[in-house]
């Protein structure tokens, strides 16, 4: 699997102090001084629908992103929860568990962090174009983790502007996980706007190689995941909240995608290792998709439609040093 | 073919702590556990990315999605993904079964190496539906038309909504394998202080053994559990005392929960491999394979109890071997009940059972209690179906490597369907 240090963004997402500085962050406080401590999960539900219901006294991308890091202390990953998520996303129940399920465990964190009142976007209309995660190290279902969540880098997009959140996950004082999650906002970008840049896309695409799988996607996948992933976000849902939202059916969680990938090259993932994802086209469902591998690069994936000609999801996994 | 056999020798072992029905492994499917297991072995003896000869396992409760389950396990695993593996299945019998063949395609020079094992659940049991509905489906589902595929569901009836779980009984006589060994127990007059005794006995050599290290090398934690989840090292023949009956009827009655196996989750795997191959990858030989023997008996007719073909196996083994019961150092005789290990030694011991039905000159022997289970068994680690051969395999070859060289061991495995399989190890 190809190393990617070569690529522009890599050193902005491997260091949160140079991304700031590299994405010319409007908001200039210092960071890790604000922290607002949790006690418990929190609910997505109330949370989203606070944003819904707060969504319109939105600044936008002439806002500044809120400085605070929301952090949880003493978790403890449900086994069941878990099993169901590995049953959702085609993977095996084991001792060390997903990255994709570190994610879902900090998601209650982002939407808490995105629906409020001093988040400058609505959380309605957020697009999720790119991931990015690192495994320091494998982590295990019984390890107590710290999870915390931040958002940084308001960057501007052809389309509008992007911002990350930033989740970590850390055992004792051990940096376990970190992931990076980039939304679109669609509409005005922000002011000073550097070259635009997505995070995640492969630096060229790459020659597409083997057919790994064949899924078959039911019409209820986004209900299934929704459940054990808790992004109940209605797109996802049913065709008729979707359509509210302007697609045609209900579209797959970009990170079932994502975790449906990982699952399928498990056995021969690396033991530490980053992975990027860039969601394109989405998946409407139900559906048909492969999972394809790069020609030269079998770190290489993409998840595309039967002919190969809609690209979903293009990723790709470096072993870490 | 080479002209003479080489030797099978039992490189190593790997299991995960068993864990109650229901509990720490409620979650886990027997294709997760497996994984988990052959990982961690391959872990421990470095064999990522190698390819091994075969890999031989089994589960007894097995879903029909896992018609491949042992290929699927390996295709999970780090090993390569050229190692060729299938499933096998012998009741109880399934773990020392995959022992035995790959040791004789050892023997006989056509794999140098290979790992064998088993896997079962209890919590996760497959469920069937019942015969009305699986038939109405099927019907539906070779239906052409859409209104062919509602008139074949219409068939459907409320009462065939109940689903069919699989219950631990012989198909052949409606008992179940407690109600069996009930009458055996009751036939060979079994004590029940004996039996408590054998059961609290188990839990301390089992906790003894765990507190020393023992299974350091030979388990890998699991989901939290990092000691087999039914263990109890405080139990007592005064608690085990205290509880009733479950199986037999009246007066006579003197199986309890305390005296007989527990259902459980784990699974255990073993590595053997040529002395050569063994060598080659600079791993240890904990043991030799030396032989093994399967017997039947025909429990159906009422002739033999269900759970005593290891009681005919056994002097198969040692006459075909010219050995008698003292020249076993350790013996392991899977408590499946109490009451089946006592009433196999008992058989052993009594000069009808030895001239009448084994044809011997007089009784096999007594089996010296002091090298009985000396690391606990079944009733204290829980019995996991067909994991129970690769734990036994693994404590056993690892006792007579701290015995040393020659020391000699003997495993007794019984079996539902009234089989038995038996081998004989000797310490490396």
């Amino acid at each position: 699997m190809q190393g990617e240090s070569d690529r522009p963004t890599d050193a902005a997402a491997a260091s949160p102090t140079a991304a700031a500085t590299a994405a010319a962050v409007p908001d200039e406080t210092p960071r890790d001084v604000d922290v607002e401590l949790l006690d418990r999960a929190p609910r997505v539900a109330a949370a989203f629908a606070t944003g819904v219901a707060t969504g319109w006294r939105r600044p936008g991308a002439r806002g500044t992103l809120p400085a605070r890091r929301l952090v949880l202390p003493g978790v403890h990953q449900d086994v069941s929860r878990l099993a169901e998520f590995c049953s959702v996303t085609g993977g095996l129940l084991g001792d060390t568990v997903p990255a994709t399920w570190l994610h879902v465990l900090t998601f209650p964190l982002q939407v808490r962090l995105m629906a409020a009142q001093d988040f400058p976007f609505p959380m309605l209309g957020m697009v999720h174009v790119g991931n990015r995660m690192t495994v320091h190290r494998p982590v295990r279902v019984h390890e107590e983790l710290t999870l915390s969540v931040r958002a940084e880098r308001l960057a501007p997009h052809r389309k509008g502007s992007t911002v990350d959140v930033v989740g970590e996950v850390r055992v004792a004082d051990d940096l376990v996980w970190e992931g990076r999650s980039t939304y679109l906002v669609r509409g005005d970008t922000p002011p000073g706007a550097p070259a635009p840049v997505e995070e995640g896309a492969p630096a060229t695409e790459p020659e597409p190689g083997r057919q790994l799988a064949l899924w078959r996607l039911p019409a209820d996948l986004g209900r299934s995941y929704a459940r054990v992933a808790g992004d109940a976000n209605p797109i996802h849902l049913s065709a008729l909240s979707a359509k509210a939202f302007g697609f045609p059916r209900a579209i797959a969680h970009g990170m079932w995608t994502h975790a449906r990938v990982l699952a399928a090259v498990q056995p021969r993932l690396p033991r530490r290792y980053t992975v990027s994802a860039a969601f394109a086209k989405p998946i409407l469902l139900p559906s048909t998709v492969v999972l394809l591998t790069g020609a030269q690069d079998l770190g290489d994936l993409t998840v595309t439609d039967r002919k190969g000609s809609r690209t979903h999801v293009s990723m790709q996994v470096s072993p870490l040093g | 073919m080479p002209d003479q056999l080489t030797d099978a020798v039992i490189v190593g072992g790997n299991r995960i702590p068993f864990g109650k029905a229901g509990g720490a492994y409620a979650a886990a499917s027997n294709q997760a556990m497996l994984t988990a297991t052959l990982d961690g072995l391959v872990a421990r003896f470095g064999l990522a990315g190698e390819r091994l000869g075969e890999v031989a396992a089994g589960a007894v409760l097995k879903h029909a999605r896992d018609f491949n389950l042992t290929r699927e396990a390996v295709l999970g695993s780090a090993l390569a993904a050229t190692t060729p593996a299938y499933d096998l299945q012998q009741a109880c019998g399934t773990g020392l079964e995959t022992v035995l063949q790959v040791a004789n395609k050892i023997r006989l020079g056509q794999v140098d190496s290979g790992v064998a094992g088993g896997v079962d659940s209890a919590s996760d049991a497959p469920i069937a539906v019942g015969e009305g509905l699986r038939k109405a489906l099927l019907g539906a589902s070779r239906a052409r038309t859409p209104m062919a595929r509602a008139k074949a569901l219409a068939a459907v009836r409320p009462g065939d909504l109940a689903p069919e779980t699989p219950r631990n009984a012989e198909p052949r006589t409606g008992l179940s394998m407690g109600e069996h060994q009930a009458l055996t127990a009751r036939e060979w007059g079994i004590t029940r202080e004996a039996q408590d005794e054998l059961a609290a006995a188990s839990h301390h050599r089992l906790a003894a053994a765990w507190d020393s290290g023992f299974f350091d090398d030979l388990a890998t934690g699991f989901l939290r559990l990092t000691r087999d989840e039914g263990l109890r090292p405080d139990t007592s023949v005064d608690k085990l005392a205290a509880l009733s009956p479950v199986f037999g009827k009246g007066e006579g009655a003197t199986m309890t929960a305390g005296n007989s196996t527990p259902l459980s989750d784990g699974a255990a795997l073993l590595l053997l491999g040529s002395p050569q191959w063994a060598a080659e990858h600079r791993l240890p030989a904990l043991a030799r394979f030396v032989d093994a023997e399967v017997a039947a008996v025909d429990y159906v007719s009422g002739d033999e109890g269900l759970l005593m073909a290891p009681a005919y196996a056994v002097p198969r083994l040692l006459a075909r071997q010219g050995l008698t019961l003292d020249d076993i150092d350790r013996f392991e005789i899977h408590e499946a009940f109490a009451s089946t290990v006592l009433a196999t030694m008992a058989a052993w011991e009594s000069e009808e059972f030895c001239t009448g039905r084994l044809g011997l000159d007089g009784p096999l022997g007594t089996v010296d209690r002091t090298r009985l289970n000396v690391h606990g068994s079944s009733l204290a680690a829980g019995h996991p179906f067909a994991a129970t051969g690769g734990r036994i395999v693994a404590t056993l070859a690892k006792t007579l490597h701290d015995l040393g060289p020659g020391s000699r061991g003997l495993i007794s495995i019984c079996a539902a369907g009234g089989q038995g399989v038996v081998a004989i190890l000797e310490g490396c």
